[in-house]
């Protein structure tokens, strides 16, 4: 990929893929989620997680599974108000770009 | 390396941060294995490359929350560990880490909200010619972190011995000299009690000869007495033939051992004064 990810827009796309899920997700889950749209080493993640988490745009909770306690992220109050922030952000950021792309000359 | 080598290692790195924070991610890789299946464990081990990358992600991203000072921008966040690639081999963890806690977060301010602000430093990094992204966080280039030994404050050993020998000079002195005596004491006793030995087997031998020449003297008045002088004689001669033998045997052994012993015990003080 010729493009970076910042920090902002790989919480964006880790908020965005946590918040589709209504139960909350986990984290082997968010990783391959994440790598079907970018390509993220897989141990860029859980920095992301744990700040986000910090941040209190996700919450954790454990859930049985086979007999063992797996841990899932779910998106806050504050991660959604984040998330729209960042949507509306994105929408802007990248309209512009696209409008310069493709929009030839204006200047 | 297996799961379990990984996460021993891994564990065993991140010894240094809050208990909190290592359990949590512990805990994370440990799902992680578990929800990639035994099957895709070699898998993972490869992708996440290796503890100490790992482990200094993890701890990269600790350094961030310091949060009144803590701008989150990609190249902040990615700095620290990729300064390494500049660094010479060996002192880089050092100065690097350093330089992230002094100016990777160094200004600008973190409200919580990723305004445009935010992107602070973004274009500007950008011509570094990497590209800091994905594969910026994969760490190309990564290596030194975790397995350079931690070079901590040589100075102020260095600082600390001299005062040490300076203040301790009075006593390190005689005290030197009392145990290089010691030492030499102990080594020549040693080579005397070899000494000794050799000695006293050949003073048996020679005086076995010299029974056995006693025995055939007496021989021609006292028969009987003549005998038993001449066998006396043989044995003395004989035990002491062997224990000659086996006695410079055992010294050839166990002297240069000795010598190099103390050499090396002598040495050793000197060696280390060279060194401060």
């Amino acid at each position: 990929m010729v493009f970076n990810t910042g920090a902002a827009l790989l919480d964006a796309i880790v908020l965005a893929v946590v918040s589709r899920e209504k139960e909350g997700t986990y984290g082997y889950k968010i990783t391959q989620d994440v790598r079907t749209t970018i390509e993220v080493s897989e141990s860029t993640l859980y920095p992301v997680l744990r700040r986000l988490q910090k941040d209190e745009c996700l919450e954790v909770y454990d859930r049985q599974i086979d007999g063992r306690n797996r841990r899932y992220y779910k998106i806050t109050v504050k991660g959604t108000a984040q998330m729209d922030l960042y949507r509306t952000e994105w929408k802007n950021y990248s309209s512009k770009i696209n409008d310069l792309f493709e929009g030839g000359i204006s200047v | 390396m297996n799961r379990i080598e990984f996460m021993t290692e891994l564990a065993a790195l991140l010894q240094d941060v809050p208990i909190e924070e290592r359990r949590d991610a512990m805990k994370f890789y440990n799902d992680y294995f578990d929800d990639a299946g035994e099957e895709n464990e070699r898998q993972v081990v490869e992708e996440l490359e290796s503890p100490a990358k790992v482990a200094a992600t993890i701890k990269a991203d600790l350094g961030s929350f310091a949060r009144e000072h803590g701008e989150f921008t990609e190249t902040g966040y990615t700095d620290s560990r990729f300064d390494h690639k500049d660094m010479p081999a060996g002192r880089g963890e050092q100065e690097s880490s350093y330089q992230y806690g002094q100016n990777g977060y160094g200004s600008g301010s973190w409200d919580g909200s990723y305004d445009s602000g935010g992107y602070r430093g973004y274009d500007s990094r950008n011509d570094h010619g990497g590209s800091y992204g994905e594969e910026g966080y994969q760490g190309h280039g990564y290596t030194s972190d975790g397995q350079t030994p931690p070079r901590s404050n040589s100075v102020l050993k260095v600082i600390l011995i001299i005062m040490l020998v300076i203040v301790g000079a009075p006593i390190i002195i005689p005290v030197g000299i009392a145990l290089i005596a010691v030492v030499f004491a102990l080594g020549i006793t040693l080579l005397a009690v070899f000494a000794s030995l050799v000695l006293t087997s050949i003073a048996i031998a020679f005086a076995g000869v010299c029974v056995f020449i006693a025995g055939l003297v007496s021989l021609v008045p006292q028969i009987a007495v003549g005998f038993a002088l001449i066998g006396t004689g043989m044995i003395l001669t004989v035990i002491g033939v062997v224990a000659t033998v086996a006695s410079v045997r055992i010294c050839m052994i166990v002297l240069p051992g000795i010598f190099r012993g103390m050499v090396w015990v002598l040495g050793r003080p000197f060696q280390r004064r060279a060194v401060v």
